[in-house]
């Protein structure tokens, strides 16, 4: 591999770690606090994409389409929530199955509304086309540093608000103990609706930030789905520096391996998480269950 | 004779006489895949009903058998039944090799961590041409041929379906009353109790693991026999939850599950297939309503009504009785 060549693929898997973290975040958060394994993550990813599409179409505002896909997605996974888990509370598997079962119906309807073409989304001019990066001497599209910064950016909001927030300190706490925090008073069942939301609306924005670096089409919520599993399966559950750890550790290992050898890549992301499950079963950040 | 003898007896006569009077299409299109996808699902109520371990990766092992079969006969020209013994191999060994890493976790993780694997063996067939011929897949799949006949003639083949389905059933049934059987129920309750009675707990779990992989496989190879060709497709996200939709439709907890599953599965695709294009939402919801309503599945509701009948039979001759003794 050649100079250009090799921080070209390391920016390439950095970028795509911080799509990964943008998907995976979401997932990981409402495991972590409701211990719901929602493998409709893939599904809220590709709903948020299509609506931000459409919203976009419409208004012209690319911004204004993420910012749909974030609402919508998060609307989406409050109905979830309240209409068909909070019932379930505690039954982990037929939580798990319901999730699976709205999968199904979502991927079906939405291949009804938006066929199975490929959108591309048009992002502001401020972040599309090329940058020529000084120090390392090559050229790189725009939108991949963006989506490089948002993650950054969410990464550190969402540090802010778990460790200093009263909300996230109760969000904390209910992934250590829930019982002790409902038991000292505290609506668990708010904490939790509040938390499906946001983690089914990052999903949605990231249907909209990751779209835009490619495209949007059926068949990508079981992509992000993989991507989600792995990123916190490596990471461990519940674990916002897990997730971030993980999400860099898989892109890049995606990202070299896709570059040395691509007809094997898929066998290195499946030796990732065997050495990682062998040594941690519970993830490198994530505590025994 | 107990009722429930006189029951399997008459389904089996049943099943046995079918293509005497049964419609081709019954035949062919509906109960043959039944029985295929029902030896893949048992794979998984033998896993979950039994060991307590739901698995996600079961049509990943299928799809593996035919994968193994498809490239020996096809790719590498060998005869039918050194690709049966290679395909059956191959899922074996892989689901060997899950189970070792799998085992470790249960519940929920254990569904995440078969999940995941699963989907690695989707984006390795993909990417891969050399074993698995890439995107397009292995094409040109034959059967065995027995007396110059290819072994998927229509009644030849359902024969050969039902005589698998029975025979695993039957596996697993017999499996459930031997020690490692029962070993494999108490380890499901108590894993700890297990453990500290002396029993290897990872090694009990892993040869499940191994035999259910078997189990797959050999639907499997039915599968791929009955498709005639094999590509990621059919071993797809959608396809592996398929699976899992089959089990749980017909109840997770119950050999006969799988089966019942499978054949209102097929009939859901097929037929609701013919008055709206939506069959894949119909199915979604079959399958929520059954986790909502019935975590049972139909077996459970089955196995209630029978004991609802059972009860009002016996109240009823038991009153003969009586006015008879008086």
């Amino acid at each position: 591999m050649t100079w250009p060549q090799f921080v070209t693929v390391t920016l390439n898997g950095l970028t795509l770690a911080a799509l990964y973290f943008v998907v995976a975040i979401g997932f990981t958060l409402i495991f972590g606090v409701l211990r719901v394994v929602n493998l409709a993550h893939g599904s809220l990813y590709l709903f948020g994409g299509y609506v931000g599409w459409s919203v976009a179409d419409r208004s012209g505002s690319w911004l204004l389409g993420a910012l749909a896909a974030f609402l919508v997605a998060g609307l989406a996974g409050l109905v979830l929530e309240l209409g068909l888990l909070r019932p379930l509370h505690g039954q982990d598997l037929r939580e798990a199955l319901v999730t699976i079962g709205v999968s199904i119906i979502a991927a079906d309807l939405m291949l009804a509304r938006w066929g199975g073409f490929t959108y591309d989304f048009s992002p502001p001019e401020a972040i599309t086309g090329g940058v020529r990066i000084p120090v390392l001497g090559i050229g790189y599209p725009k939108y991949r540093l963006f989506v490089l910064a948002f993650a950054l950016a969410l990464g550190v909001v969402l540090w802010m608000v778990l460790s200093r927030t009263r909300l996230g300190i109760t969000v904390r706490a209910a992934i250590d103990d829930r019982d002790i925090v409902a038991a000292v008073g505290i609506d668990v069942q708010r904490v939790f609706a509040a938390m499906f939301a946001i983690g089914a609306g990052l999903a949605g924005l990231a249907g909209v930030v990751g779209g835009s670096v490619l495209s949007i089409s059926s068949g990508e919520d079981a992509r992000y789905l993989l991507a989600s599993l792995i990123v916190v399966i490596v990471g461990g559950m519940g674990s916002l520096p897990g997730t971030a750890v993980a999400a860099i550790l898989v892109a890049l290992v995606e990202q070299y391996s896709l570059a040395l050898f691509a007809t094997y890549a898929a066998i290195v992301s499946f030796l990732l998480m065997v050495l990682v499950l062998a040594v941690r079963p519970q993830g490198l950040f994530g505590r025994p269950a | 004779m107990s009722p429930r003898a006189v029951v399997a007896a008459l389904i089996v006569l049943a099943l046995l006489s079918f293509p005497a009077w049964g419609s081709p299409y019954f035949v062919g299109r509906i109960f043959t895949p039944a029985f295929i996808f029902g030896v893949i699902a048992l794979s998984l109520c033998l896993l979950a009903g039994y060991g307590g371990m739901v698995s996600l990766a079961q049509m990943t092992l299928a799809g593996l058998a035919g994968y193994g079969y498809g490239h020996l006969t096809v790719m590498q020209g060998q005869p039918w039944w050194v690709g049966i013994l290679g395909g059956i191999v191959l899922a074996t060994v892989v689901a060997f090799l899950f189970g070792l890493i799998a085992v470790r976790s249960s519940g929920i993780y254990f569904l995440m961590i078969t999940l995941a694997l699963g989907m690695v063996v989707y984006a390795l067939a993909n990417q891969n041409r050399s074993f698995f011929g890439g995107h397009t897949g292995i094409l040109g799949i034959r059967p065995p041929e027995l007396f110059g006949h290819a072994l998927t003639e229509r009644v030849p083949f359902y024969y050969l379906c039902l005589v698998v389905g029975l025979a695993t059933y039957a596996l697993v049934r017999y499996l459930a009353r031997t020690p490692f059987g029962l070993a494999l129920v108490a380890l499901r309750d108590n894993p700890r109790r297990l453990a500290a009675l002396g029993f290897h707990v990872a090694l009990h779990r892993v040869t499940a693991f191994t035999l259910a992989g078997l189990l797959a496989g050999v639907g499997g190879l039915l599968l791929v026999w009955y498709n005639g060709a094999i590509s990621p497709t059919t071993i797809d996200l959608t396809r592996l939850i398929n699976i899992m939709v089959i089990a749980v439709i017909g109840g997770l907890m119950y050999a006969e599950g799988a089966f019942l599953g499978a054949l209102v599965f097929v009939l859901v695709t097929n037929f609701a297939s013919s008055f709206t294009q939506r069959f894949n939402t119909v199915i979604g919801l079959v399958f929520l309503a059954t986790v909502l309503f019935s975590p049972e599945g139909l077996s459970g509701l089955g196995l209630r009504a029978l004991a609802a009948l059972q009860r009002i039979l016996r109240v009823r001759f038991a009153s003969a009785e009586r006015a008879e003794m008086q």
